[in-house]
C-alpha cells in the first residue's frame, strides 16, 4: 500500500518545460495522497480483522496433515468409467446446451443493447438495465435458486448457465456492435430497408466473426462453471467432487481435477484455434 | 474489422454489374450442422422429460410470484447487511493477499526481467493455480483452516495469484526497455532497474488489474458462503433451504446492489488510475477525477453501517 502512494505521487513529476540537464524536482507528498493511502490501509486492516486474519495460517496451511490425503492419487477410481467419465460427459452436455441456447438468445438481445442497432430508445434502455442486473448476480447463486425452483440435477444447472452465458455474451457482443462501422447500416436504411433487414445486411456480416469467437469463449467459461455447478446440486462432475469431499477423499478429487485440467486445456486450444480462424 | 471500411468507397462512373452473392462455403454448413448435432447430443444426456420441460416455466414463474415482495426487514434482522459487508471484506483481503504475492512473482515471470529457467516454472505455477476452480480451492481451504470467512479470504487470495500474476507479467513485458537500459548503463543494480525503470511504468496498470480482480472476487466471495466460507452466500443457501422465497429475493437484491456498487466504485478508481498515467488525455483525467469525488462521497454513508 506504501507503493500505491508512491505511484500516485509519481504521476505528477514531469514538467516538459524544464530543461533536460536540470535534475527534476522530487515530487512533493501531497495531503490527498496521504489521505487516500491512509484510507486504504485502514480499510485493509479493518477487513483483515473482520475476516479473521491469522498470520499463522500462512504456514499452518502448508503443514496441515490434510495435504497427505491428496497423495497417492486413486487412479483406479478416477479412471473408472462410471465414477468420472460419465458425470464428466454430463458436465459437457450441460455446457453445450447452455452455450447453444445462451448464444442464440444473445444474438437478438445483443442487437437490442447497442445504440447503433436498437430498434428504439426505450427498448435499448430497458434491455440494457435488465442485462446489467442479471450480470451482477453471481452465477452459482442463480444456480442454487434455479436448482431449488426447477429440479435438482442437470436441468436446473443448465438453465442457470444459460442465463449466465446470455448475460456475458450480450455484453461482449453489444460492445462489438457499438464499434461497428455505421455506414453500411445507413446505406441499407437509406435504400429503404426495414430495420431488421438493414441490421441483417448492414451490421451482422461485420460483427459475426466476433460473435463466433465470443461464443467459443463463453463455451470455455461454461465448461469451467459447469464443473462447480454440481457442488450446489446442478449435476455433472461437481456432484462427484462434492460427494468425495464429504469423505475427505482428496486423492480422488485431485485425480478428477487433473482429468478436468487436461480436458479444459484441450478445449482452450480448440477455442483459441476457432478464434484465430474467424477473427 | 477494418476490411469493410477499406472496401467501402469504390466509386466508378461506369454502371456496375451486381456482384454475385458470396457462395455458401461448405464449412459454414458443416459448422452449423456440428453445433446442431452437439446440441441434440447434449439435450439427450440431460434427461429432461417433456414433462419437466413443460412444467419448468410455470415453476419458475411461481417462484417469482412467491418472491414478491422482497422481505427486507426479516433478512436485515438476521444480520444480512453485516454478511454483505463481510463478503466485501473477504474479497478485499483476498485481493490484498494475492496482490502482495503476485507482484514479485509477476516480475519473476517476465521475459525482460529474468532468464527462462526462472520464468517458465513460475508461469507454470500461474497456469496450475488458474486450473483449479475457485470453489473447489475454497472447499480445500475450509478443511484446512476451518469454517469461516478466513478460509474464503485465503482461497480467494490463493486463486487470484494465478490470474494477477499472468496479467501483471504480461503488462511488464510490454513496457519500454529504455529506462531500464539507462539505469544499467549508469551503473544501477538489477533491483534498482526494476524499482526505478520498470515499476513506475507498469504500476498503474497493475493496480488496475488488482481492482478488476477485486470486482471478480466480490462475486466469488458472495458464492463462497454457499459452502460455509463466510459472507452473504450462506444466507442465500439457508433461505433457499427454508423455501423462504421473499427472503431469498431480498438477499439477492442486496447482493446485486453490492456487486453494482463495488463495480461502480472500482471501475471509477481504475479509470482514474489509468487516465492519470496517460498525461495526454487531460479531459479523461478530469472526468475520472469527478468519478473519484463521487467515490469518496459515496463511501462515507456506508461506513457506519458496516458494524451491523
Amino acid at each position: 500500500m506504501r507503493l500505491a502512494g508512491m505511484a500516485m505521487a509519481d504521476t505528477d513529476v514531469a514538467d516538459p518545460t524544464v530543461s533536460a540537464t536540470v535534475r527534476p524536482r522530487k515530487p512533493r507528498l501531497r495531503a490527498r495522497t496521504v489521505l487516500i493511502a491512509a484510507g486504504v490501509i485502514a480499510f485493509t486492516v479493518y477487513s483483515a480483522q473482520q475476516s479473521g486474519w491469522e498470520w499463522g495460517s500462512f504456514i499452518t496451511v502448508w503443514t496441515n496433515p490434510l495435504w497427505q490425503r491428496f497423495w497417492p492419487i486413486d487412479w483406479e477410481f478416477v479412471l473408472d468409467r462410471n465414477n468420472v467419465l460419465d458425470p464428466l460427459i454430463e458436465t459437457f452436455q450441460i455446457a453445450i446446451v447452455a452455450t447453444v441456447i445462451g448464444c442464440l438468445l444473445a444474438m437478438p438481445i445483443g442487437f437490442m443493447m447497442s445504440q447503433l442497432t436498437a430498434p428504439n430508445r426505450p427498448t435499448f434502455i430497458i434491455v440494457r438495465s435488465i442485462m446489467n442486473v442479471v450480470r451482477a448476480i453471481p452465477d452459482l447463486l442463480l444456480a442454487v435458486i434455479l436448482v431449488a425452483a426447477v429440479s435438482i440435477g442437470a436441468f436446473g444447472g443448465a438453465i442457470a448457465l444459460t442465463v449466465f452465458s446470455t448475460a456475458v455474451l450480450v455484453k461482449l457482443f453489444s460492445e462489438t456492435i457499438d464499434g461497428a462501422d455505421p455506414r453500411p447500416l445507413e446505406a441499407a436504411l437509406a435504400a429503404g430497408g426495414r430495420h431488421t433487414a438493414a441490421v441483417r445486411a448492414g451490421v451482422l456480416p461485420e460483427v459475426f466473426p466476433a460473435y463466433v469467437a465470443y461464443s467459443a469463449y463463453v463455451f470455455e467459461l461454461n465448461v469451467r462453471a459447469s464443473v462447480v455447478i454440481g457442488l450446489v446440486g446442478g449435476g455433472g462432475i461437481g456432484r462427484v467432487i462434492e460427494a468425495q469431499r464429504q469423505f475427505f477423499r482428496y486423492d480422488r478429487i485431485l485425480g478428477i481435477l487433473i482429468v478436468i485440467f487436461v480436458i479444459v486445456m484441450i478445449i482452450e486450444q480448440i477455442s483459441d484455434a476457432i478464434r484465430r480462424r474467424v477473427l | 474489422m477494418t476490411s469493410t471500411i477499406d472496401a467501402a468507397p469504390v466509386v466508378t462512373d461506369a454502371p456496375q454489374e451486381r456482384p454475385d452473392p458470396p457462395s455458401a462455403r461448405w464449412w459454414r454448413l458443416a459448422a452449423a450442422l456440428g453445433v446442431l448435432i452437439a446440441f441434440i447430443w447434449g439435450v439427450s444426456g440431460l434427461d429432461i422429460g417433456a414433462d419437466a420441460l413443460r412444467r419448468a416455466p410455470g415453476n419458475i414463474w411461481r417462484i417469482i410470484e412467491l418472491s414478491w415482495p422482497p422481505d427486507f426487514p426479516a433478512v436485515l434482522e438476521r444480520g444480512a447487511l453485516g454478511k454483505v459487508f463481510e463478503s466485501v471484506y473477504i474479497a478485499w483481503i483476498g485481493t490484498v493477499i494475492a496482490a502482495v504475492f503476485s507482484l514479485p512473482l509477476a516480475f519473476l515471470a517476465s521475459n525482460n526481467v529474468v532468464p527462462a529457467w526462472i520464468r517458465i516454472p513460475i508461469r507454470q505455477l500461474f497456469i496450475i493455480i488458474r486450473a483449479f476452480p475457485e470453489l473447489i480451492l475454497a472447499t480445500i481451504f475450509l478443511a484446512v483452516v476451518g469454517l469461516g470467512p478466513w478460509a474464503g479470504a485465503l482461497a480467494i487470495g490463493f486463486s487470484s495469484i494465478g490470474t494477477l500474476g499472468k496479467w501483471s507479467s504480461e503488462s511488464i513485458e510490454e513496457v519500454d526497455d529504455g529506462p531500464v537500459e539507462a539505469i544499467q548503463a549508469s551503473g544501477g543494480t538489477w533491483l534498482s532497474g526494476i524499482r526505478w525503470g520498470l515499476l513506475p511504468q507498469v504500476f498503474p496498470t497493475i493496480v488496475a488489474h488488482w481492482l478488476f480482480r477485486f470486482e471478480i472476487n466480490v462475486r466469488a466471495s458472495a458464492i463462497f458462503g454457499l459452502i460455509g466460507a463466510g459472507g452473504i452466500g450462506g444466507e442465500i443457501s439457508s433461505q433457499v433451504q427454508f423455501r423462504n422465497w421473499q427472503n431469498v429475493s431480498a438477499v439477492l437484491i442486496m447482493v446485486v446492489v453490492m456487486v453494482l456498487v463495488i463495480d461502480g466504485i472500482s471501475g471509477a478508481v481504475r479509470r482514474r488510475i489509468l487516465a492519470g498515467s496517460d498525461r495526454g488525455s487531460a479531459e479523461a483525467s478530469t472526468e475520472a477525477l469527478g468519478d473519484l469525488g463521487g467515490f469518496l462521497t459515496r463511501r462515507r454513508p456506508t461506513a457506519p453501517g458496516s458494524d451491523a
